[in-house]
């Protein structure tokens, strides 16, 4: 892994969710498609740095959420799917946009549910805002795979299964 | 271990007092305010549309009607202090404090002419005080509940006001008539309309002649013809006064 570009790649997609896509009310959340990236190109120990130093990132910019429900939820997912990722190889886009749609949905829920046993009231549309989060990441998500992986030095030809 | 660890600084995050916490949020934001706006510029070319003020986040939203509600303050103190000075700096005025207060009600019809104020601070004031409202003399200090901060005016219009004036440099009493009037009779000399009426000076409560009035009208007496009636109107329009300014002449050191 490299880490100063995983760091760079990070810091920008955090700051393009807070600043350039705050306007919008339905958006794709950036950061969990690259979750699943990082979850399904590295190693597991690797997947469950970025998995937790992502949902840091979400948690930075998640207010008026408290600190703490993303790095949980992304961290449990994103090492969850890391491990699937050894049984199950998700090479084709098809497989990573339903990839992507699943985590997105398991984190956003896992998250609100987080932030309210914290003490945070639940928003009445929450299930819609995480389907329709969900769905949007799923579409953009595939597409942004390959710039992610020139960009981290990746080969293409080396997706697979890791052990 | 590595993912026991990480779990566990989460847990450590979501337990921790929000306004702890909070921090870290505001820290990011207050770094990287440039590329975040910018980008949020960038979001708003993109749609084309001005801001609307429903789209604003809700932080910004609070921001804005903080912005504003403290810049009314401002000018509602700059107003106080204005008048104020105003006040201090009359020569007459010297050693004389100042209450100001907002005016709560207004009363100017029927017989029971009265202004109910909410005062900041209630030391010094004593029934009988004489109350400016636009640098004229409005009424007198009539109760004080200092539990709630408010107090009540008897204006010069009131039926039961009675105030030493002078017009036309006439000594006389000036009773109220209700109705936002009052009366002075038996005045030997006809008064033309316009006239200011001034309330004279009293000991421990007014050091020098003020403006209480104007004369409205001016009536032979129906008793006496060679004596003229007048009609007074105040001088200022109380209905309108928003704050209003209680003399204390020996103000508690």
């Amino acid at each position: 892994m490299r880490w100063f570009r995983f760091a760079l790649l990070i810091l920008t997609v955090t700051i393009l969710q807070k600043g350039l896509l705050a306007r919008w009310s339905s958006k794709p959340d950036l950061l969990v498609i690259f979750l699943v990236f990082y979850a399904v190109h590295y190693s597991t120990s690797e997947a469950i740095i970025s998995s937790f130093t992502i949902g840091f990132a979400a948690d930075l910019v998640g207010s008026p959420m408290p600190m703490g429900p993303h790095m949980i939820s992304f961290g449990l997912f994103g090492t969850l799917l890391a491990y699937l990722h050894r049984v199950i190889a998700i090479k084709r886009m098809p497989y990573q946009a339903l990839a992507i749609f699943a985590t997105s949905v398991l984190t956003g829920l896992a998250a609100h549910l987080l932030a309210h046993i914290a003490g945070e009231p639940i928003t009445a549309n929450i299930f819609s805002v995480v389907f329709i989060t969900a769905l949007y990441s799923s579409i953009v998500g595939p597409f942004l795979f390959m710039p992610a992986a020139w960009w981290m030095r990746i080969r293409t030809n080396r997706f697979g299964r890791r052990y | 271990m590595l993912f026991t660890c990480f779990m566990l600084t989460g847990f450590i995050f979501l337990f921790t007092p929000q306004n702890l916490t909070s921090k870290f949020q505001l820290a990011f934001i207050h770094v990287f305010r440039w590329p975040l706006s910018i980008g949020g510029d960038l979001a708003l070319t993109a749609q084309t549309k001005k801001p609307l003020d429903g789209t604003f986040s809700r932080s910004e939203t609070q921001y804005r009607n903080y912005i504003a509600n403290l810049e009314q303050m401002l000018a509602q103190e700059r107003k106080k202090f204005k008048k104020l000075s105003g006040l201090y700096n009359t020569y007459v005025w010297e050693g004389t404090d100042f209450a100001l207060a907002d005016v709560i009600t207004a009363t100017v019809e029927g017989s029971r002419n009265e202004l109910t104020i909410a005062c900041r601070k209630t030391v010094g004031l004593t029934k009988g005080q004489f109350v400016l409202g636009n640098e004229c003399i409005i009424g007198t200090i009539s109760d004080i509940f200092p539990q709630i901060s408010k107090a009540t005016i008897q204006l010069i219009t009131d039926s039961a006001s009675k105030i030493p004036v002078k017009v036309a440099g006439l000594p006389n009493i000036m009773k109220g008539s209700g109705n936002n009037k009052a009366r002075i009779e038996m005045i030997k000399n006809e008064i033309e309309v316009g006239e200011n009426v001034f309330a004279l000076k009293k000991p421990g409560f007014l050091d020098a002649p003020m403006i209480v009035g104007k004369v409205a009208e001016c009536n032979r007496n129906q008793q006496d013809p060679k004596l003229w009636d007048i009609t007074v109107v105040p001088a200022c329009n109380i209905e309108q006064l928003e704050d209003v300014a209680v003399i204390i002449m020996n103000p508690p050191k």
